[in-house]
């Protein structure tokens, strides 16, 4: 069978080290920033790289465009998670969260504003982080990660006020609902909880795993990523990426992606952005078409 | 008689002598003495108005005498006959003075034109006379100009300038007085003064021409003395061999060296020089430094058909002479049979890839006394030089299947660059060399010629520019120099990674992988995964691999290198490993994608903890190097994958719709199970404590 191979280029050690290790990539994290021109992303390197969105997706779009225009190691650990504030991005990864200015970001040689580490039960490993959650209203952060909990922090004076437990494996995933301040956590024991932010307790429980239409036993029940529209949420993971309407609790649509999905993200209604595993960010436009992706 | 000479004269005019002359006419008072009449004086004497009168009253006359007769004879009577008498002889009176007047002037018509005939005669002789005379001045005009025109020869010299002849000429010569006022003597002087000039220097050039012809001479006897000095030096030099070997200084090898070196063609002449002043550098930085550095041996030795050499630079006398022979030979031959295109195309292409008939050989020892033997060869026409390889060992190898191209001379120093494959000649200007002969690459060559590698040329002094053919590339000794001492250590790595392999790989191939003590810490004690297989396989299968697409598609797998795979099996697990050795392991570390048979097919693209395990030996690679010079690594991954293998088996989740036991139960020490967002086993081995955590 005669396939076209690509000319192999003349490697030195430098640059077999880099494709193997782009080779070996992963993005766990991604965020857009205030101004909407520019896309973060985190790997499991512990690099963020800020893609520039605008240049991307405009008419004149060419390679060099959809490589990022500025690389930076960002955590020791891989970046799991970040967030966009009007101001900051924060990224998390190994156990803490750092802030960074995105006005800064884009030079070269940045650094970062500040670093919190949540209080941790157990001190034999340092639990990570998987998701960060803004909560607009109370100006406050929540973490969540390795250690079963979710951590609020308030932004303004960085102490840790809340934690809340319930899961009975690490989280995977947040969701903020907005109109009832509740947030949604997704773990690694298939539930995702409800939790009402004033009373500080969990509220709803759906157990995906025993729905059998979304669930894939073979894949785990494991909840991996988390978004909600107030009404809607959609959830993947070991199951099957599902569209679920709130109130009833009942899945309605169930996207046709044979990898689990990591990441997803509600973006004007119209995209969702949902990374695999590969170093690749794929953009959908009109809910289950995909149009391009963005590359490391 | 009168009568006589005016008939000479004039014939027509009758003359009638003696006639009665009438009383009106007159008669010339001149009578001319003699017995003549003449009258062309008379002539002159009338007047030709009155004979004109005349003429016309005697006609009248006549006239009237007629008409008298005519009236008289018509009246008729007597006396008319008398009268009619009497008019008749007056009318014959007036017929003869007629008959004067018309000679009169016919005579005087004659001398009107004798008259006009003479000056005409006149006018023509003075026209002739003006001719004559304009002609001389013409002629007399040309010579004039002539002269004029004329250029002494003396102009034509360049003489020297006024000041300068009078500044050099001697006073006899020049003559100043006479001269400054006289130009024509001036020249004249100024000539003298030339013509003594051009004699001195004759004179000189004769002495000159002599003394030359006695220089010359005098060398010839030199050189005859000066060569049979070398005769006696060179007995000299045998005298004292034994005196060199006896002092360990073998001055008459090196210096036999040096002399077939000198019929070493540039490139090759290079390398021969860089090499032996490295090898010279090692051995005394050896020698006077302690410890020892690195423990090199380099040995450079030329070999090849000095003859053959001096051959190629044959005089073309000699040539010519040996090609009117050859001609003549030729002619014979094709009368019997024409060589065939292919033949000929053949010749052509022999011609052109023929190699210099010396080479250089260098003997590169390594420590444990394997050596590297590498001969170098010079292509002429093609300007570029070629390798040839050897690998001796101190004992005899026994060749493990797999390991068949690790050390063959095709392979061995493949790519000890990146991207050097030796394949393609690093010439450009050979593309146009080729087409003319129908070489498509110099690949098909290779085995035969050695392999042109770009690290070659660079020792050689060769430099071709990208793409760029040039007129001609000389050697440069400078290159060569930067060069060599990378490219020794880079050759010793070379060969002591390939037969650190090589020993490795018959260990593989019996199921045991070698791991030296000193990298056990990288491991836990017990490993339950064995690997049971270990086999080569070609470029192609690698390709048609369903998990090593990405590899493919990443550049990394080209046909440089050399692939294998391995299977490690535990239980109802196999494994399955591909691999990908660059040839320049182990700096660049060999490149694993697995495939899982349990439970169904997981590779990287259906399960992410496969992703990791192929991440851990990939990328994680640095930490499984060992202590240099780094032989380790493969060893070291291909234990560290039987180690993951456990690590997945005994973590994997165990799914409830499914009955039975775990197949493999737990024993590995782990903090967590899951972690991150991509839930990923806890490859990552700690030691001393022996737990697996996650990176």
């Amino acid at each position: 069978m005669e396939r076209a191979v690509p000319l192999a280029v003349p490697l030195g050690q430098a640059e077999v080290f880099q494709a193997l290790q782009r080779l070996h990539m992963t993005i766990f994290s991604q965020s857009v920033s205030p101004c909407g021109k520019f896309l973060a992303a985190g790997n499991n390197y512990g690099q963020i790289a800020i893609f520039s969105l605008s240049a991307a997706l405009s008419s004149e779009a060419k390679e060099e465009s959809k490589k990022p225009v500025v690389t930076f190691q960002a955590h020791d650990g891989p970046v799991y998670s970040m967030i966009s504030t009007d101001r900051h991005l924060l990224s998390a990864g190994d156990g803490e969260v750092k802030a960074w200015l995105w006005v800064e970001v884009l030079k070269k040689g940045c650094k970062e504003l500040w670093h919190r580490q949540p209080p941790y039960r157990t001190s034999l490993e340092v639990p990570e982080i998987n998701a960060l959650l803004l909560v607009p209203k109370e100006n406050s952060l929540i973490l969540a990660g390795g250690d079963c909990q979710l951590h609020t922090m308030d932004l303004e004076t960085g102490t840790f006020t809340r934690a809340l437990r319930g899961h009975t494996d690490y989280i995977h995933c947040l969701a903020l609902r907005e109109r009832s301040p509740e947030v949604l956590s997704g773990g690694e024991d298939g539930a995702v909880r409800l939790w009402d932010l004033r009373v500080a307790k969990e509220v709803q429980t759906i157990e995906v795993y025993k729905h059998e239409e979304c669930s894939r036993p073979h894949n785990g029940r494991w909840i991996g990523c988390l978004a909600t529209d107030s009404d809607w949420m959609v959830c993947g993971g070991g199951p099957a990426l599902t569209l679920w309407h709130l109130r009833s609790s009942t899945p309605t649509t169930i996207f046709p992606m044979r990898a689990p999905q990591k990441h997803v993200t509600f973006y004007q209604d119209l995209v969702l952005t949902a990374a695999g595993n590969s170093c690749r960010v794929d953009v959908f436009t009109n809910l289950g078409y995909r149009a391009f992706s963005l590359s490391f | 008689m009168s009568s006589e000479s005016s008939k000479k004269r004039k014939p027509k005019v009758i003359r009638s002598d003696g006639a009665p002359a009438e009383g009106k006419r007159n008669r010339s008072d001149t009578e001319q003495e003699g017995k003549y009449y003449s009258e062309e004086a008379e002539v002159d004497l009338r007047d030709p108005g009155r004979d004109y009168e005349l003429y016309k009253y005697t006609c009248q006359e006549l006239q009237r005498l007629m008409a008298e007769i005519q009236d008289l004879k018509s009246r008729g009577g007597k006396d008319v006959a008398i009268e009619i008498e009497e008019r008749r002889i007056q009318s014959c009176v007036h017929f003869m003075t007629l008959k004067k007047l018309n000679r009169l002037a016919h005579i005087r018509l004659k001398k009107g034109r004798d008259q006009t005939h003479e000056a005409k005669q006149k006018v023509d002789a003075y026209h002739l006379q003006l001719q004559n005379l304009l002609y001389e001045v013409m002629h007399l005009q040309k010579e004039i100009t002539k002269c004029l025109e004329f250029k002494s020869k003396h102009e034509e010299i360049d003489l020297v300038s006024l000041e300068e002849f009078y500044k050099e000429a001697p006073p006899d010569i020049s003559k100043a007085e006479v001269t400054m006022g006289d130009p024509h003597q001036q020249t004249l002087a100024r000539l003298d003064w030339e013509l003594e000039q051009r004699k001195r220097l004759a004179e000189k050039y004769r002495e000159s021409l002599s003394n030359k012809e006695k220089i010359l001479k005098e060398i010839e006897v030199k050189k005859e003395y000066l060569s049979s000095l070398q005769p006696r030096l060179n007995s000299i030099m045998q005298a004292s061999l034994p005196v060199q070997e006896y002092l360990f200084m073998p001055f008459d090898q090196a210096h036999k060296q040096y002399e077939t070196a000198r019929h070493l063609p540039p490139p090759l002449y290079v390398l021969f020089v860089q090499a032996t002043a490295y090898g010279q550098a090692c051995a005394h930085m050896k020698s006077s430094s302690q410890p020892p550095r690195q423990d090199k041996t380099l040995s450079v030795a030329i070999e090849g058909s000095v003859d053959e050499a001096k051959a190629l630079f044959k005089p073309p006398e000699d040539s010519q002479d040996d090609e009117s022979d050859s001609d003549a030979e030729e002619e014979q031959t094709t009368k019997r049979r024409r060589p065939t295109l292919g033949v000929q195309l053949d010749d052509k292409r022999k011609e052109m890839l023929k190699r210099h008939p010396l080479s250089v050989m260098l003997d590169l020892k390594c420590k444990d006394d394997s050596v590297l033997h590498l001969t170098f060869y010079y292509l002429m026409n093609l300007n570029i030089m070629t390798v040839k390889a050897k690998v001796t060992t101190a004992t005899e190898l026994i060749t493990p299947i797999s390991a068949g191209d690790l050390l063959s001379p095709d392979s061995v120093l493949s790519c000890l660059f990146p991207g050097d494959h030796g394949k393609k000649t690093p010439n450009p200007a050979n593309q146009y060399q080729f087409d003319k002969v129908g070489i498509l690459t110099l690949r098909d060559y290779v085995l035969d010629l050695g392999h042109p590698y770009l690290w070659v040329q660079k020792l050689g002094g060769l430099h071709f520019p990208k793409e760029q053919p040039q007129h001609t590339v000389i050697a440069d000794h400078s290159l060569s120099a930067s060069h060599m001492e990378t490219t020794m250590k880079l050759l010793k790595i070379r060969v002591q990674s390939r037969l650190a392999l090589h020993k490795q790989f018959a260990s593989l191939e019996h199921g045991i992988v070698p791991v030296t003590s000193d990298c056990q810490y990288l491991f836990p004690a017990k490993v339950v995964s064995r690997l049971v297989k270990w086999v080569m396989i070609v470029h192609e299968d690698y390709m048609e691999l369903h998990f090593t697409k990405d590899i493919v598609e990443a550049g990394l797998a080209g046909d440089t290198n050399l692939y294998y795979m391995a299977l490690i099996e535990r239980g109802t697990a196999k494994l399955q490993a591909a691999v990908v050795l660059n040839p320049g392991y182990s700096s660049i570390p060999p490149i694993f994608r697995l495939c899982l048979n349990w439970k169904g097919e997981k590779t990287n693209s259906n399960d992410d903890n496969i992703r990791a395990m192929e991440s851990e030996v990939n990328v994680c690679y640095k930490e499984l190097c060992g202590p240099r010079p780094s032989h380790q690594l493969l060893t070291n991954q291909l234990q560290r994958l039987c180690v993951l293998l456990d690590v997945y088996l005994e973590t994997e989740s165990h799914d409830d719709s499914v009955e039975g036991p775990k197949e493999f139960p737990q024993e590995k020490m782990c903090l967590r199970l899951f972690r991150g967002p991509s839930r990923m086993k806890p490859f990552k081995y700690n030691h001393p404590q022996g737990f697996f955590s996650h990176r």
